[in-house]
């Protein structure tokens, strides 16, 4: 239904948010009963509610990062990203996956090129921290022995994602959430441009990373991505172990399941 | 013991004055035979740093209330907390996220997320509040959500929406909604209808019911400058229909007029004095309905709500 009466009620609802979401607090165009000082005050509490929100959500999903930055100036962050990619769903911690690009394009964070690919593993762990749970298919592995590996795809348990980064993004997070993790370590591997890679997957209720090498980050992608055993087994190259991968894979409940594609 | 039945009936969707009270839920007088109802016990918000005491200890409470959105992923370790709450007591689920009042109209995202929690959980009762939360940004734009209690005004064209927006809700649940009234630090220069009679004809329209905040009102009634406030949230509460409060709400609130500023509900204190005395005369009005300790910010020790839905019981058995 769209009656003139329904359109004018959204259009007011239209202006308070766009009041919320404004650099600056006018309540003077406001349809509003209360006016003046009155107003602005009710509008201010909207947008102190909303600052707030952005922040505790971010913070949330972005732990690394916010300890990065530091809590003061992340609040001002989040609040930014707040009005410049607002919220598009009820459920605030489906809020942030533009974050990590947003914080990549931000011109007084280009001192900090490894903010991004901290951001992309806290988001993805994050998200896997709220991935269904599940159970592998043990059978399922059995396919491995029987089927021809171009018939074969690896389903991966919900949550499972690879985080590759030409920065030092394993050391940076341990540093900033184990006790012990060194700061020296994280700065000679950052001054050094040390490229790392992470899998993302569950530990019972917990999210964690596995440290990988590049080829086995790449290998792990292909599959994520859809591709067959044959194709991925090609692309890796004599010297990919996929027995030892498969292994800690089974190990660590990356897996959910073997496929056979024609099922 | 379940304070109210666990499946409901599909809502009836009253469309003339004789079924003014059909769809609200009355309370049927006991039969004879099967013994007095027992009045129901208060509930408490189950927060997450409550989560393993009130699990491990199981406290005497009537319900525990959650926030539907913090429950929405597909998996998890709050989502394994909430199926051992529902072992325990019963639950009730209380959006913060639905936007009822929203012109832009509901995501049905949500509703999915919303309609797939309540099939796991079989809650006790499912809630929401009459406010909007979605709207276009820009003229052209999609819909943000603005994940707050924005107000809407009380015209015949917003009763329209929320009408629209609860009856989609209820019928994708199967189930009557409670609808919460709201704390709005924002009113509109054209409100024409008053709240109590707005709810009134929200639950002849739709069949659903009323979750009373009173916290709420006594906010919106000190920041309207009411002289005096607990008289004002007792005749809003006189307004209201009989039997359409289902659930109560109980909180605390800061800040006060004589600072010059406006009172936030923030869920952050003691239920204040004058909440108590608006809630009295609400437990007189509707008699004991199930009601809820609100508490969100600052969070105190668990013994400090239990305390409060205690206070609750003994007002709700006449012994305040």
């Amino acid at each position: 239904m769209s009656t003139p009466a329904w359109q004018a009620e959204a259009e007011r609802q239209r202006l308070l948010v766009e009041g919320i979401l404004a650099p600056r607090a006018d309540a003077s165009s406001l349809p509003t009963r209360e006016s003046g000082a009155r107003a602005l005050r009710g509008l201010q509490a909207y947008r102190v509610n909303a600052g707030a929100s952005a922040d505790r959500a971010l913070a949330a999903a972005f732990p690394t990062v916010q300890q990065l930055i530091g809590a003061e100036d992340f609040e001002h962050l989040a609040q930014d990203f707040w009005r410049a990619d607002p919220p598009t769903r009820g459920d605030l911690a489906q809020w942030g996956g533009g974050f990590a690009a947003w914080l990549g394009a931000h011109e007084q964070l280009r001192d900090w090129p490894y903010l991004t690919d901290c951001a992309r593993l806290d988001w993805a762990l994050h998200c896997c921290e709220r991935s269904a749970d599940h159970e592998l298919n043990a059978a399922s592995v059995a396919r491995l022995g029987d089927t021809d590996p171009s018939q074969l795809g690896v389903v991966f348990a919900p949550g499972v994602a690879v985080v590759e980064s030409r920065w030092p993004i394993a050391a940076i997070h341990r540093a900033h959430h184990d006790s012990g993790a060194s700061f020296d370590e994280v700065r000679a591997a950052v001054d050094a441009q040390r490229g790392e890679s992470a899998i993302v997957h569950r530990r019972g209720w917990k999210a964690v990373f596995t440290e990988v090498d590049a080829a086995t980050a790449a290998w792990t992608r292909h599959l994520l991505e859809g591709c067959d055993l044959a194709t991925a087994i090609a692309q890796a190259g004599d010297g990919f172990d996929f027995t030892a991968w498969l292994t800690r894979a089974l190990a660590s409940n990356w897996l959910k399941e073997i496929r056979v594609f024609a099922d | 013991m379940s304070d109210s039945p666990r499946s409901a009936s599909p809502p009836s969707r009253g469309t003339d004055e004789g079924s003014l009270r059909a769809g609200i839920g009355l309370r049927q007088p006991p039969r004879a035979g099967i013994g007095l109802r027992q009045p129901p016990r208060a509930g408490i918000g189950l927060r997450h740093p409550h989560y393993a005491e009130v699990i491990e200890g199981k406290p005497p409470l009537g319900f525990v209330e959650v926030h539907s959105e913090n429950f929405f992923a597909d998996g998890g370790a709050a989502l394994a907390v909430l199926h051992d709450a529902r072992e325990r007591y019963d639950v009730s689920l209380h959006g913060v996220g639905l936007g009822l009042g929203s012109a832009a109209g509901l995501d049905p995202w949500h509703l999915d997320r919303l309609a797939s929690l309540v099939d796991r959980i079989a809650p006790v009762r499912v809630s929401d509040h009459a406010c909007f939360s979605r709207a276009p940004r820009g003229k052209s734009a999609g819909a943000v959500h603005a994940n707050d209690l924005l107000p809407i005004a009380f015209t015949p064209a917003s009763l329209d929406i929320l009408c629209a927006n609860v009856s989609q809700v209820q019928d994708r649940l199967k189930r009557p909604l409670l609808v919460e009234n709201l704390s709005a630090y924002l009113s509109f220069a054209d409100d024409s209808i008053p709240e109590p009679q707005f709810f009134a004809e929200l639950a002849r329209r739709t069949g659903c019911a009323m979750l009373l905040d009173v916290n709420n009102l006594v906010v919106n009634a000190l920041n309207i400058g009411e002289p005096d406030p607990v008289a004002a949230c007792a005749a809003f509460i006189d307004a209201l229909p009989d039997g359409i409060a289902q659930e109560i709400h109980l909180a605390g609130y800061s800040g006060s007029r004589e600072a010059g500023d406006i009172v936030i509900d923030d869920h952050g204190s003691l239920v204040k004095p004058d909440v108590w005395r608006v809630y009295e005369h609400a437990v007189a009005r509707f008699g004991a309905v199930p009601t809820l300790i609100e508490w969100d910010t600052d969070i105190p020790a668990l013994d400090v709500l239990l305390g409060e839905a205690e206070r609750a019981n003994a007002v709700m058995r006449g012994k305040a």
